[in-house]
C-alpha cells in the first residue's frame, strides 16, 4: 500500500519550482536574455496542440502549451500543470491537483474547468486528435472543485500519468475547445507555455517571445526562439556549421560525422527506442507459416544493417520493439544470421525452391528504402527473391500502410512498453499491423497494464518479449540513436530517448552566442 | 493594340485560367489518398477520417466541390487551406511574391549575361572567345539545379563560408540579409538560362547574319555595327523573346527545386508541399497563379514580338 | 548522307559531338556486359571507398561498385531521355509546324490549346502526371514528353513562321503548290535545323528533368542505378563521399555535353547557307 503510493504519486517532494532533479544539479547560473534559433526538418503545419504530428509541431505545441505532466528523460512523469496525482488502489480513479494561479497568454485563469474540457475535446472523435488512442483508457474526466480534476478509467491503467504526457494531450482554453472555437487555435496561440507566439508561417518559422505569466518565474531563460525550417537536411547541417543556426533538432546519420568535425559545434547522440522494421502478414501466405517468418529473421545480418541503415549510430534490434532505452527490456541472445538455417527452415515450410515477393517502402523517411533494398541483398542467398517497390508516403498510407502483409514500418520511441505493444502488436491494436493476433501475447500485455508492482511488470513484460522474438511477426534489426547537435554557447540542450521532448524553457546562451533578431 | 485587341486576349487569359483550373481539379481528383488522409497520417482511425472529410467538405460530390470553390474564387475567397486550416489568398500572395523576386531577379541577371555573351559569341563565331562562351555554356545546361545548388552550397557556405547556406529573409525585414541569402539561388537558377539564351540568341544571330537582308545591307557599305544593330540583331531577337517568354514558364517551375534546397517559402515549395498533402485548395490556387503570370508573360512577349515584327518589316 | 557525315565530321563540334554520342550509345547497349562487379552486390566492409585499383570509381554507401552501377544504368538514363525527347520532338513539330502553315482561325485555335497546357509549368505538370500515373521509369517518359510537346509547338512555330515569309515559300505558293507539298517540302527541311539544335537541348533536358524528378521521389526508383536517382540519392551522402555524387553528375553532364555538341554539329551540317 505504501510502496504504491510512493510509486503513483506525483514528485511534490521536487520542490516548489518543480525543477526536476536532474536539471537543478546544473553548476553553472544560467544566463537570461537572448534569442535561440533552431532549425526543423519539416514544417509546422498545425498550431492547434491537439492535432499536432510531427516533431516540430510537438516542438511548437511544448513552447506554447502545459500538459498536466511531462515526460522526464527517464521516462518517468513529472508535475507540469499538476502539481500532484493520486490513484485508487484499483488503478480506476486518478486525482490530480492543479498547480495555483496558472493564466492562459491572454491573461484569463486556467482552471480544471479548462483541463476537463481539453480533454473532452481530445476524446471527441470529431475533434480528431491523435490523443484519443493514445493517453489511456479514460473513461470520464471530472472537475471536483477549481484546482481537481479525476479520471475514471475504464480498466485499471497503472501508466496513466505517464500517458497523460503524451505530445498532444494539452491543456487548452474551454472556450476554444470545441466548433466553431477551436479552429481558431489553427492560427492563434492561447496556452500557458513558457512562451507566446509572435508570428506563425507554416513553411518559414514560428517566432515565439518569453510568457512573463508563466508559472515558474525562474523559466524561460530565454527572451525568444526562432523555429526555422529547413527542408533539405543537406543545407540544414551546414546552417549549423556556419553559424546562421543554434540547434537543429534533428541531424542524419549521414550528416552526423561532418558535424561532430565541425567547431564550435557539439554534437548529440542518444540511444533510443526508434525503430525501422519488416512487417510480416502474419494471417497472409507466404508469412503466415511462422517458420518462413523465422527464416527470413534469420538471413538479416544486425550489425551491418546498423551500419547501413545508421550509419553505425544505431544498436542491433532482435525482433522485439524494445531496447535498453525502455525500462521493461529484457536482453535476450542476439539473432544472428544463419543462411542454412534459413533454408533448412523454408524448406521445412515447403519453399524448398524459395519464395518470390514484392517489399514496400515509402520514401519517407529515406532508411526505409535503405533497409529495403539491404534486406533484399541478405535473403537472396536463403532463397528469398524480393522485389523493392518504393512509393509516395501518401500511396503508401493508403494502399499498403496497415493493410499490406510485407513492407517496411518506422516507429518513434513511445513512453511506455505498453505504449509500444499495444499500438503494434496487440490483438486490439490500434495498428495491429502484423495481424499477428497471438492470445498469450494479448494476456501478458493486459496483466502487465493492469499491475502497479514493478517487479511483476518487468516479469510479464519479458516473457512477451520472449514471445515475440520467437514468433517474429516482424522482423526489427536496427535501432535509431537520436542525433542532432547544437553550436558550443548553446548550454543546458539535452537529447530525450523519446524524441519528442525539448525543453527549451531550461535552455540559455552561454558566453560567444551572437545577438540576433 | 486596339482596346479589342486586349478585350480578347484578357477572356482568352480567363479561359486558359479556367481550362487550368477544372485540369488540376480532375488530376488532383484521381490522386491516390485524400487530404484526410495526410492530414491523420498514420493517426487515422476510420471514424477520424470520416469527421476530417465531412469538415473538409471532401464527402460532396465532385462537381459540387468543384462549384464551391469556383463560386469562392469568383467572389474572391480562395478558401482555407486544408492542411494548416489558415486562409489561401494571404500565404499565395506571400509566397507568389518571394517567387517573383527571385525569378525577376534571376531573369535579369540573365538578360545581363546572356544577350552579351550570345552576340559575342555569334560575332566572333569559331574564334577563342565563342569556343569558351560555348564551353561554358554546355557546362551550364549539363549541370541539373540541384547539383548545382549542392555544389554551390558546398564551395561557397561550407568550405568558403562566403554565404549563407539557405534560408529565406524578407527584403522588408533586413535588405542586405535578404539579398545575401539570395545569392546562391539566383546563381543557381540563372546559369541554365544563361546558357541556354545564350546559345538561342548566338544560333539566331549566325543565321541573320547569313541572310540576304543582311548580305544586302554588307553590299550597301554600311559599318558592320549599323548592320549588326539595325538588321541583324532585331532578326534574331524575334524568336529569342519567345524563349524568354518559355524561360518564365520554365523559371516558375524550375525554382520548385531551387525553393526546396534552399527552404525558400515561394509559390513552388507551397505547390510541392500542396501536392504532397493532397490540400486542394492551395494546389489550385497556386496552380492558378502560375498559369495567370505565365499568361501574363506571354502576353507581354507577343506584345514585343508584334512591335519588333513591324519595324523589321516597315522599318 | 554521307555528304552529311562529312560535314559534321568536319566541324570540332560535331567531331567530338558524334564520338561522345556514340560512345555513350555503346555503353548503353553494352553496358551490363562490361560491368567489372555485380552493380547491385552490397558490402558492409567496403563503404565509400574512393576510387581504387579495384574498383575503379570507388563504392557507394551499401558498398556496390559506383563503376558497375553507371554501366548498369546507362541504358535506362540516355535511352529513356531520348524516347521522351523524340516523342516530344515529333509531337511537337508536327502541331508547331502544321499550326504555322494553316494559320488563321485553326492556328489560333491550336495556339490557344498550348498556351493554355504551357500555363501550367512543365515541372508542375510532369509531377502531376506521375503523381497519377504512378512512378516508374516509362510513366516518367510519358510525363516528359507531354511536357515538351508544348514547348516543342510554340518554337517550331515560331521558326516555321519566320520560314514561311521566306522568298522560297512565298514562289512555291506562287506556284501554286498543295499545303502537303509546301509544308514537307519548303518549310520543314528549313525548320528542322533550329529544331535539331533545340532538340539537342532536350535530351540534356530530359535526363535532367528525369534526375529532378528522381530528386523530388518521382523519378526512377531504388535499387535502380538511373544516373539522376544516383545523383539524388548520393545527395545525402556528399560529405561522407564526394565521390559517389561527382561521377553519376559527371556522366550525365558527359551526356548532355555530348547531344549538345552534336546538335550544334548537325545545325552547322544541315545548314545549307554556311
Amino acid at each position: 500500500m505504501t510502496t504504491r503510493r510512493q510509486i503513483l504519486a506525483g514528485a511534490t517532494a521536487l520542490g516548489a519550482s518543480g525543477l526536476p532533479a536532474t536539471l537543478r544539479a546544473q553548476t553553472a547560473t544560467p544566463r537570461r536574455g537572448g534569442t535561440l534559433r533552431m532549425s526543423v526538418d519539416q514544417a509546422v503545419a498545425k498550431l492547434n496542440p491537439l492535432l499536432t504530428r510531427v516533431n516540430p509541431e510537438y516542438l511548437v505545441a511544448e513552447l506554447l502549451y502545459s500538459g498536466l505532466t511531462r515526460l522526464s528523460t527517464d521516462m518517468t512523469p513529472e508535475p507540469d500543470l499538476a502539481e500532484r496525482w493520486s490513484a485508487s488502489d484499483d488503478l480506476v480513479t486518478w486525482t490530480f491537483t492543479l498547480r495555483p494561479d496558472v493564466a492562459f497568454h491572454d491573461g484569463s485563469a486556467c482552471t480544471s474547468a479548462d483541463v476537463v474540457a481539453s480533454f473532452e475535446a481530445m476524446l471527441d472523435p470529431a475533434t480528431a486528435s491523435p490523443a484519443r488512442n493514445n493517453i489511456g483508457p479514460i473513461a470520464k474526466v471530472e472537475a471536483r472543485d477549481p484546482r481537481t480534476v479525476v479520471f475514471t478509467l475504464r480498466a485499471p491503467y497503472a501508466d496513466l500519468p505517464v500517458m497523460l504526457a503524451y505530445t498532444n494531450a494539452r491543456i487548452v482554453p474551454a472556450a476554444l475547445s470545441k466548433a466553431p472555437g477551436l479552429a481558431r487555435l489553427d492560427r492563434e496561440a492561447v496556452g500557458t507555455g513558457p512562451f507566446r507566439l509572435v508570428s506563425y508561417e507554416p513553411e518559414r518559422q514560428v517566432v515565439v517571445e518569453r510568457n512573463p505569466r508563466y508559472y515558474d518565474p525562474q523559466r524561460p531563460h530565454l527572451d525568444r526562439v526562432e523555429i526555422v525550417v529547413y527542408p533539405d537536411p543537406t543545407a540544414e547541417s551546414s546552417a549549423l556549421i556556419s553559424g546562421s543556426t543554434d540547434v537543429m533538432m534533428l541531424a542524419l546519420p549521414t550528416e552526423f560525422a561532418r558535424l561532430q568535425r565541425a567547431s564550435g559545434v557539439n554534437a548529440l547522440r542518444t540511444p533510443s527506442g526508434q525503430f525501422c522494421n519488416v512487417n510480416l502478414g502474419c494471417d497472409t501466405a507466404p508469412f503466415n507459416d511462422v517458420r518462413v517468418r523465422q527464416a527470413l529473421a534469420l538471413t538479416v545480418d544486425r550489425a551491418a544493417m546498423v551500419d547501413f541503415v545508421a550509419e553505425g549510430f544505431g544498436t542491433q534490434g532482435n525482433d522485439t520493439p524494445l531496447n535498453s532505452a525502455y525500462t521493461y527490456y529484457r536482453e535476450l541472445p542476439m539473432r544472428r544470421p544463419d543462411i542454412n538455417a534459413a533454408k533448412r527452415l523454408l524448406a521445412e515450410a515447403g519453399h524448398a525452391n524459395g519464395i518470390r515477393a514484392t517489399l514496400i517502402a515509402s520514401d519517407r523517411p529515406a532508411v526505409r528504402t535503405q533497409l529495403a533494398v539491404a534486406l533484399k541483398e541478405m535473403a537472396r542467398p536463403a532463397g528469398f527473391e524480393i522485389e523493392v517497390r518504393t512509393m509516395p508516403h501518401a500511396t503508401y498510407l493508403e494502399q499498403v500502410w496497415r493493410k499490406g502483409s510485407f513492407y517496411i514500418g518506422f516507429y518513434n520511441m513511445q513512453p511506455t512498453a505498453d505504449g509500444i505493444f499495444s499500438l503494434l502488436y496487440t490483438s486490439n491494436a490500434a495498428w495491429n499491423e502484423t495481424r499477428w493476433n497471438n492470445a498469450e501475447f494479448d494476456r501478458l500485455i493486459e496483466a502487465a497494464r493492469s499491475t502497479a508492482d514493478t517487479a511483476r511488470r518487468r516479469e510479464l513484460y519479458g516473457q512477451a518479449q520472449q514471445l515475440m522474438h520467437r514468433d517474429v511477426p516482424s522482423i526489427i534489426p536496427v535501432f535509431f540513436d537520436l542525433l542532432a547537435a547544437t553550436r558550443s554557447y548553446v548550454q543546458n540542450y539535452k537529447l530525450h530517448p523519446r524524441g519528442a521532448v525539448f525543453r527549451l524553457d531550461h535552455v540559455w546562451l552561454g558566453e560567444g552566442a551572437p545577438r540576433r533578431g | 493594340m486596339s482596346g479589342r485587341y486586349l478585350l480578347r486576349r484578357t477572356g482568352l487569359i480567363l479561359y486558359t485560367l479556367l481550362v487550368v483550373s477544372v485540369l488540376v481539379f480532375g488530376i488532383t481528383q484521381v490522386l491516390p489518398a485524400d487530404a484526410a488522409t495526410m492530414l491523420l497520417g498514420e493517426n487515422a482511425t476510420p471514424e477520424q477520417l470520416a469527421a476530417i472529410r465531412e469538415r473538409l467538405g471532401l464527402n460532396d460530390p465532385i462537381w459540387t466541390q468543384y462549384l464551391r470553390w469556383l463560386g469562392g474564387v469568383v467572389t474572391g475567397d480562395f478558401g482555407t487551406s486544408m492542411r494548416t486550416g489558415l486562409p489561401v489568398l494571404p500565404q499565395i500572395a506571400e509566397a507568389l511574391s518571394r517567387s517573383l523576386l527571385l525569378a525577376a531577379l534571376s531573369i535579369g541577371l540573365m538578360l545581363v549575361l546572356a544577350l552579351p555573351l550570345g552576340i559575342l559569341a555569334a560575332v566572333r563565331r569559331g574564334r577563342p572567345v565563342d569556343l569558351l562562351v560555348s564551353l561554358a555554356s554546355y557546362v551550364g545546361i549539363s549541370l541539373p539545379e540541384f547539383v548545382t545548388a549542392t555544389l554551390a552550397i558546398l564551395v561557397f557556405a561550407d568550405w568558403l563560408g562566403w554565404l549563407p547556406p539557405t534560408g529565406y529573409v524578407p527584403l522588408t525585414e533586413d535588405p542586405a540579409r535578404s539579398l545575401l541569402h539570395l545569392i546562391l539561388p539566383v546563381a543557381t537558377i540563372s546559369l541554365i538560362l544563361v546558357a541556354h539564351v545564350s546559345r538561342m540568341v548566338r544560333s539566331e544571330l549566325v543565321d541573320a547574319l547569313h541572310t540576304d537582308y543582311v548580305r544586302a545591307a554588307r553590299l550597301k557599305g554600311l559599318p558592320e555595327r549599323v548592320v549588326l544593330r539595325r538588321h541583324a540583331l532585331r532578326n534574331a531577337l524575334l524568336p529569342t523573346i519567345t524563349i524568354v517568354a518559355l524561360d518564365v514558364g520554365y523559371v516558375l517551375g524550375g525554382i520548385i527545386v531551387v525553393e526546396e534546397i534552399f527552404a525558400i517559402p515561394g509559390i513552388g515549395r507551397t505547390l510541392i508541399v500542396a501536392v504532397q498533402n493532397r490540400d486542394l485548395p492551395m494546389i489550385q490556387a497556386g496552380a492558378l497563379v502560375m498559369a495567370a503570370t505565365y499568361c501574363i508573360a506571354n502576353f507581354l512577349a507577343d506584345l514585343a514580338y508584334a512591335a519588333l515584327d513591324r519595324r523589321i518589316q516597315y522599318g | 548522307m554521307a555528304e552529311l557525315l562529312r560535314r559534321l565530321l568536319r566541324s570540332p563540334q560535331g567531331a567530338i559531338g558524334l564520338a561522345l554520342v556514340l560512345l555513350v550509345l555503346v555503353l548503353a547497349l553494352a553496358g551490363p556486359a562490361l560491368a567489372p562487379h555485380d552493380p547491385e552486390a552490397l558490402s558492409p566492409l567496403r563503404r565509400y571507398r574512393p576510387p581504387s585499383a579495384d574498383y575503379l570509381l570507388g563504392t557507394d554507401q551499401l558498398g556496390r561498385d559506383i563503376l558497375s552501377r553507371l554501366l548498369a544504368g546507362a541504358r535506362a538514363t540516355v535511352l529513356l531521355a531520348l524516347l521522351a525527347t523524340a516523342l516530344g520532338t515529333l509531337a511537337g513539330a508536327v502541331i508547331g509546324t502544321a499550326s504555322a502553315f494553316l494559320g488563321g482561325k485553326v492556328d489560333e485555335a491550336v495556339m490557344r490549346t498550348v498556351d493554355a497546357v504551357m500555363a501550367v509549368p512543365s515541372l508542375l505538370l510532369s509531377l502531376l502526371i506521375v503523381s497519377v500515373l504512378g512512378r516508374g521509369a516509362e510513366n516518367a517518359v510519358l510525363a516528359i514528353a507531354i511536357a515538351f510537346t508544348p514547348g516543342m509547338a510554340r518554337i517550331t512555330r515560331s521558326v516555321a513562321l519566320a520560314v514561311r515569309q521566306q522568298d522560297y515559300v512565298n514562289a512555291a505558293i506562287a506556284r501554286g503548290e498543295g499545303a502537303g507539298y509546301i509544308v514537307l517540302r519548303e518549310m520543314l527541311p528549313n525548320v528542322i535545323a533550329p529544331i535539331v539544335v533545340e532538340m539537342s537541348i532536350r535530351v540534356a533536358f530530359a535526363v535532367m528533368l528525369f534526375a529532378t524528378l528522381s530528386f523530388l521521389g518521382l523519378g526512377a526508383q531504388p535499387p535502380a542505378s538511373e544516373w539522376g536517382l544516383m545523383v539524388s540519392e548520393a545527395r545525402r551522402f556528399m560529405h561522407l563521399s564526394p565521390w559517389m555524387i561527382l561521377w553519376p553528375a559527371a556522366a550525365i553532364a558527359l551526356v548532355a555535353v555530348g547531344f549538345n555538341l552534336l546538335g550544334d554539329g548537325l545545325r552547322d551540317a544541315l545548314n545549307p547557307r554556311t
